[in-house]
């Protein structure tokens, strides 16, 4: 009998519990909810709060994301106007904005809904895509960059069908990424190598142009400098003679005497480095070696 | 006194019971991805071979007491008979059947089931690590089904955990050992989904980690007991114990013999009964209020709220979010699930990295090298080429692309500023941020070149990058604020084998090198050709002056010298020349070599070679180049 109370308290507790999760079901800020009555829509509720619900067989609610949510496409192979390849990647930012539809359409599943999305959403990319040019999504000149503009057509073919077929506001799209087939990018590596190796023999060249113009210069210099002191040393050298010319008056005592020992200081210059002379007996002073050589003639045939 | 047959009834309800709740359990743990619910279903299942084995005894031992009645009868009929003297094993089948049983199965099972369990430990640890998100929405049913699950195991685990008292009936506290353990575990799993219902879902794990200790204590619990099985001494009589059923489980499915058996240690400690005291029985009395109470003080503690200095919190009244965004500190609310919390780290920094996928290994590098791929993968991004007007005006089928190819892993750093945008207008807002700041960087990149990019164009393009991203943000409602933008990791691709194309940019950077050396080296050939020059007509420039000086000296001296030679000369002209002339030639033929032709006979030819001899003597002033000296040169 003790524990009464505390089984009645707790008893009420749990049949509360029970009877507020039978009847009654909330919907946060960021769901929306549907109600069906045997399997009949009944209503949709699109602000938050609490409500009131008939159990499960009658009434059964369904509870999906009121906010944006974000899906993105694979990476796939599309043509541009200009017959040009290109892989891209499209992402989508998408809400329920009719939730019955979306309940009848997806039975509420939101992969599925994607799924659909995902189709429709080739079907506008490829088509929006072949009709511009590769020049539209790649330019080094931004004035002729179309890249927001593809966007926005892709959008507006999708948008509608999206709202009026699925019950789905589709809030933004845009491209995420765009590349090119393996083939071909190993083609651009090949050129982007190639540009490469371009600048790698300008720079070559360029170095050796620049060192042979220093190196020109530099000749170029030291010829004017060594021929400027060559004139300056003709002028030095002669101003020198010019001066010493001056000196060649008193040689005008003796003429004879002058031009005598000019000979003789001329001779001994000449005779300074490796002179080989052939020298006769009558030549002064080895003519003194004549009578010596007599003598000897004499005394060897004496004996 | 329950008749065989009721017993064994109770067994096979419990089987299916066990059945039918571990299959119910699976199916709504899957439902709801509860990983406390999976392991409670294991659990059960475990229950169900246990259970099943028991069963399976239970019937063995049923049809061994028919045996020995159907015996009895027998031997009250004819008791005289030969037939029954001597009784033989075979005359007992269903006892050796039994015996049999117990001797081979029983082992064999328990150690298939040690197996089995440690597999599931050794599977659930690392399973639980990457185990999917509680789904908080389907809580409130989960809850309600694994109640239902609980009251059915837990009426039926008791009526036959109390048979099993009562009625001597062993085989039954196996099955009805898991039977409670299993409402235990689905108790405990309801706490778990409403702790995640509370905005705690982590809890869910936790209980599944606690649950996978308990079941590996099992594992170690039964090995024990398999082992010691073999060492414990026979006694005739003695009724053996079952191999496969474990106190562990019985002990946790019936926590108030918890209690008993700690009043029993209590009492033996003490020397006397502490269970009888007034103390103790209030305890017992009131333990059901006091868990209550408990309760009702943890509900209450629900209206506290503490917020973490790097949190903002949102307040949400019965799924209305309040306008008033709760800052660090201390906030009371109404309690759960009136009001619930949802917490974000606003004032953490975040960062995402667009154009790659990172790599735990590779981020581990200290060198980042161009020519190395330093992340999982590396997305190349289209480029503007400046040459574009020149490859446009191929074919088509040239498929010659006039774009070039970048690397770039680009950090995107933001904190939250706007928590109700950033919780309320989108599912993921995180995900929502990295595809708009992708879509800002591929769209940035397509209109530039790669060499401005790279080079000086490059912080120009980050900061316009941080104003693209943070306009594109705020245009969605995306409630950030973009605090870096880093283009510091933006590198040409590294490209195949074949075609190294980062190799073939660092070559570039080397012909620049190389340039500038030819140059250097030019420039320095330069600084030694014109002082050198310079030197040479220095040196001239000196000996002219040298020469000058020596003419002028020269003259000076033959001004002074020649008044006196013409003195000498006049006194005596001859002897003066001969003088003269034979000292100059003393002088002068000193060094020279000399022929003198000392014969007077002119009819001999005389031949002389005047060759030129190698003078080892000029030798002496040659100096022979050092090698290697010429080397270092080189």
């Amino acid at each position: 009998m003790n524990r009464n109370p505390l089984t009645l308290f707790t008893g009420v507790v749990l049949v509360i519990i029970f009877v507020l999760l039978l009847f009654t079901f909330q919907v946060r800020q960021t769901e929306v909810a549907v109600v069906t009555t045997f399997g009949r829509y009944s209503k949709s509720i699109t602000s938050p709060g609490f409500n009131l619900k008939w159990p499960w067989p009658i009434q059964r609610v369904y509870k999906f994301e009121n906010r944006t949510q974000s899906f993105e496409k694979k990476f796939e192979q599309t043509q541009t106007g200009d017959s040009r390849i290109i892989l891209i990647t499209v992402y989508a930012g998408w809400k329920i904005s009719d939730p019955q539809k979306f309940l009848i359409r997806f039975d509420g599943d939101p992969l599925r809904a994607e799924q659909s999305l995902e189709n429709l959403i080739r079907n506008a990319q490829n088509s929006v895509i072949g009709r511009h040019q590769f020049g539209d999504l790649v330019s080094p000149n931004p004035a002729d960059l179309k890249f927001d503009q593809v966007e926005k057509e892709m959008l507006v073919e999708v948008k509608d069908t999206a709202n009026k077929e699925y019950g789905i506001d589709i809030t933004l799209l845009g491209i995420k990424q765009l590349g090119l087939p393996e083939s071909i990018t190993t083609k651009v590596f090949e050129r982007m190598k190639e540009e490469r190796a371009r600048l790698v023999t300008k720079f070559n060249s360029e170095g050796e142009e620049q060192a042979t113009i220093i190196r020109a210069e530099a000749n170029r210099k030291r010829q004017e400098i060594l021929s400027k002191a060559e004139a300056e040393s003709l002028v030095i050298m002669g101003q020198g003679e010019a001066e010493a010319s001056k000196s060649m008056r008193v040689f005008e005592q003796n003429r004879e005497l002058a031009v005598f020992l000019l000979q003789l200081n001329a001779l001994e210059q000449s005779l300074k480095e490796r002179a080989t002379l052939i020298l006769d007996a009558q030549s002064a002073p080895f003519n003194m070696l004549n009578g010596v050589s007599a003598e000897n003639t004499k005394s060897k045939s004496g004996q | 006194m329950i008749s065989d047959r009721n017993i064994q009834k109770n067994g096979l309800v419990n089987l299916a019971a066990l059945v039918g709740v571990g299959v119910g359990a699976g199916l709504t743990a899957r439902y709801l991805d509860s990983a406390a619910g999976y392991l409670s279903m294991l659990f059960i299942g475990f229950g169900f071979l246990v259970g099943a084995v028991s069963y399976f005894q239970m019937r063995l031992e049923a049809r061994e007491r028919a045996e020995k009645m159907e015996y009895d009868e027998l031997l009250r009929a004819k008791s005289a008979s030969a037939l029954f003297d001597s009784p033989d094993a075979e005359s007992f089948p269903a006892q050796r059947a039994r015996q049999q049983f117990e001797r081979v199965f029983v082992p064999l099972f328990t150690a298939v089931l040690v197996i089995l369990q440690g597999v599931v430990v050794y599977w659930q640890w690392t399973a639980l690590a990457k185990a999917n998100p509680l789904k908080i929405e389907r809580a409130t049913v989960g809850m309600a089904l694994f109640g239902l699950f609980a009251l059915v195991l837990f009426l039926l685990g008791k009526y036959a955990a109390g048979i099993a008292r009562i009625e001597k009936q062993r085989l039954l506290r196996p099955g009805a050992g898991y039977m409670l353990l299993g409402a235990v575990l689905c108790g405990v799993t309801i706490a778990g989904l409403a702790a995640g219902l509370m905005g705690y879902p982590k809890v869910d794990l936790i209980a599944a980690r606690v649950m996978v200790v308990l079941l590996g204590l099992t594992v170690i619990e039964t090995l024990v007991t398999l082992i010691f099985e073999g060492y414990r001494p026979r006694m005739k009589g003695q009724v053996v114990r079952l191999l496969y059923e474990s106190r562990l489980i019985g002990l946790l499915g019936a926590p108030e013999s918890l209690i008993t058996t700690a009043a029993h240690a209590l009492d033996y400690q003490f020397g006397f009964k502490v269970s009888e005291t007034w103390f103790y029985r209030f305890l017992e009395r009131a333990f059901a209020w006091i868990v209550l109470v408990q309760l009702g003080i943890l509900w209450i503690s629900t209206m506290v709220v503490f917020i973490e200095p790097h949190e903002q919190a949102v307040i949400e009244r019965l799924g209305s979010p309040k306008d008033k965004v709760l800052e660090p500190g201390l906030h009371v609310k109404l309690p759960w699930p009136v009001d619930v919390v949802y917490r974000f780290q606003t004032r953490n920094l975040q960062q995402f990295l667009v154009g790659v996928v990172p790599d735990e290994n590779l981020e581990k590098e200290k060198v980042l090298l161009w020519t190395k791929a330093h992340y999982k993968e590396e997305i190349n991004f289209l480029v503007a080429s400046r040459q574009r007007e020149a490859i446009t005006n191929q074919t088509p089928s040239d498929q010659a692309v006039p774009v070039n190819l970048l690397t770039a892993s680009i950090p995107v750093q933001y904190t939250i500023q706007n928590v109700l945008d950033w919780a309320y207008k989108h599912e993921n807002a995180a995900e929502m941020l990295k595809h708009l700041a992708t879509r800002e960087v591929v769209n940035y990149l397509v209109s530039v070149d790669i060499d401005e990019i790279m080079a000086a164009g490059r912080d120009a393009a980050a900061k316009e990058l941080q104003k693209r991203i943070q306009q594109t943000a705020d245009a969605n409602q995306l409630g950030v604020r973009i605090v870096f933008v880093g283009l510091q990791d933006i590198h040409p691709p590294v490209g195949t084998s074949d075609n190294a194309v980062a190799e073939a940019y660092e070559q570039v950077n080397g012909a620049l090198q190389q340039r500038e050396g030819r140059i250097l080296s030019a420039q320095k050939e330069a600084e030694e050709i014109v002082p050198r020059a310079r030197a040479a007509a220095a040196d001239r420039l000196s000996r002219a002056e040298s020469y000058k000086l020596m003419k002028i000296s020269d003259g000076l001296a033959a001004q002074g010298r020649f008044p006196n030679q013409v003195l000498a000369y006049e006194a005596s002209p001859e002897v003066y020349k001969q003088r003269t002339y034979l000292d100059t030639l003393a002088r002068a033929l000193q060094k020279p070599r000399k022929y003198l032709l000392a014969t007077t006979n002119t009819s001999h030819v005389i031949n002389f070679n005047l060759e030129d001899q190698v003078r080892f003597d000029l030798l002496s002033d040659v100096s022979v180049p050092d090698e290697d000296k010429d080397k270092k040169k080189k």
